[in-house]
């Protein structure tokens, strides 16, 4: 399927996915997969099912039918590693900066020399060190979602899960987030997929797009977005992929 | 801008002063009110004169140290018991919902129930040791803070419960990272109401049955018509109390350094 996925083995099987709420149904039947390293982003209309989808792969909701699958095994929370960003700030305020990122590290037990060598790595490649003893409330809401970012990039996750974590930010600010995200996406090699609903940053982010439908929704299409980096939102190109998928998640 | 700085520590020292200046105030007025009522309340002289009596001919056979020490000591020991299964009871009551059913109910019950009037029953069952004393105190103490550290716990953000499940955390572990921190702002403010709840507890008890105390020093000076004494012991209480409310403050703050910044 994607060019850019040839040399990558399958990390995370989505087999079948289904979920219903009594007789609602609201995701119908989605199979796909997703490559290790892989940054994909899920777009769809508003109400499509986006949430619970997510939901459905953080295990917060049990999938009615099928299954997601983690290099071949069922998803497990104890055993794999899903790492979730919030779209709500979600820094603990009464950890320092090195602490919340060090947080889930500590949840899992990990030695602590190798805790401590993942939290300086996350706040270098943030720019954080020089706030690394400061409290979330003495930070910026930015500051705080960067906070929240790094920790998830900190656990080295099988899986990253990203709900809109800028929605609520100026666009100025989103891009720069973006900017690191991608960033530490790069140096670490983590899978992302990025539930998203604004379609300019989708296309500035993902390598792969994947656009659901109207409720209940499956997946419409999949397009991979072979732009090099860094992205600019002015080429024709990009300004094409855009419109495109503008039109896919019409459903006016 | 040097005007506006001038301005500025002008208003700094104006903010600085305003409660030495209420001190002061209070002190004036006393002096003025014993000048006029010599009979109803003695002046800061007469009091300075009784503190260096109270040294020179202990009462009771007990320094002033001594009778503060008697009723601290009793404070600290229902605190330190308070504290102890106050906040576990809290945080159980908090946390889990067959606890809070069973127990909760039970503390709104005997929530407005004044300490002092328990008692009556206390010395009725125990006497008037130093027990009874020390479990007078205990109940004054141990009831606010249950129900602060129970609202606390239960006022946890749901998100931040989410982030310690979404990295696998056990209800243990969510519950000693995630839900403590989060009350212990309430359970300081527990803390702090327990303390000032002992004093006044522990007072009322010495009032009533005791040879050593500050309380027993002011019912002594109270039967026996020496106010002097009796404002000796009460300024004793105050300087006290706000020498524990400034230690709770630097504890709050290297407990909770968050909510300090």
């Amino acid at each position: 399927m994607a060019e850019i996925n040839k040399d990558r083995p399958v990390k995370i099987s989505v087999q079948n996915l289904t979920k219903r709420f009594g007789d609602l149904l609201v995701l119908d039947n989605m199979t796909f997969d997703i490559h290790e390293n892989e940054f994909v982003c899920v777009v769809g209309p508003t109400g499509c099912g986006k949430t619970t989808f997510l939901n459905c792969l953080t295990r917060i909701y049990h999938p009615t039918e099928g299954d997601l699958l983690i290099d071949g095994t069922p998803a497990d929370p104890a055993k794999h590693n899903i790492s979730f960003v919030f779209q709500e700030p979600s820094a603990l305020p009464w950890l320092t900066v090195e602490e919340n990122i060090a947080y889930g590290l500590k949840i899992k037990k990990l030695p602590k020399d190798q805790i401590e060598q993942r939290v300086n790595q996350i706040l270098d490649l943030m720019g954080l060190q020089t706030f690394r003893k400061s409290y979330p409330g003495e930070l910026s809401v930015s500051a705080e979602q960067r906070i929240i970012i790094g920790r998830s990039f900190a656990m080295q996750p099988d899986l990253l899960l990203m709900d809109e974590p800028y929605g609520q930010m100026d666009v100025k600010v989103r891009f720069y987030l973006e900017d690191e995200v991608i960033r530490l996406w790069k140096e670490l090699g983590s899978t992302i997929i990025f539930i998203i609903h604004n379609i300019e940053e989708a296309v500035y982010l993902a390598e792969r797009i994947i656009i659901l439908s109207n409720k209940p929704a499956n997946i419409k299409e999949e397009l991979i977005i072979d732009l090099p980096r860094p992205r600019n939102i002015a080429d024709p190109k990009f300004i094409e992929y855009r419109n495109y998928i503008t039109d896919k998640i019409k459903w006016w | 801008m040097d005007v506006q700085k001038k301005k500025t520590s002008l208003q700094l020292i104006l903010w600085w002063s305003l409660p030495v200046l209420a001190v002061g105030l209070v002190i004036v007025a006393w002096v003025l009110f014993s000048a006029n009522n010599p009979r109803l309340m003695p002046g800061p002289m007469a009091v300075i004169q009784r503190l260096i009596k109270v040294f020179e001919k202990p009462i009771a056979k007990t320094s002033l140290f001594g009778h503060a020490w008697a009723s601290l000591k009793r404070v600290l020991t229902a605190l330190l018991l308070a504290w102890t299964i106050g906040i576990a009871l809290g945080i159980l009551i908090g946390w889990n919902r067959a606890c809070k059913a069973i127990l909760g109910s039970i503390f709104e019950l005997i929530r407005p129930i004044p300490p002092i009037a328990w008692i009556p029953i206390v010395i009725m069952w125990f006497g008037i040791g130093e027990f009874p004393k020390v479990l007078i105190v205990f109940i004054g103490t141990f009831v606010p803070l249950v129900i602060n550290t129970a609202a606390g716990i239960s006022m946890v953000d749901k998100i931040n419960v989410d982030v310690g499940k979404m990295f696998g955390g056990n209800n243990w572990q969510i519950l000693r990272s995630i839900v403590i921190p989060t009350a212990l702002p309430s359970i300081f403010a527990g803390i702090r109401t327990s303390v000032s709840s002992g004093w006044t507890t522990v007072l009322a008890a010495e009032m009533i049955a005791a040879q050593k105390g500050l309380g027993a020093l002011v019912t002594r000076g109270w039967q026996g018509s020496d106010m002097a004494l009796v404002l000796v012991a009460v300024i004793t209480i105050a300087i006290i109390g706000s020498l524990l409310a400034i230690f709770l403050s630097v504890l709050e703050k290297v407990v909770c350094p968050w909510k300090s910044n």
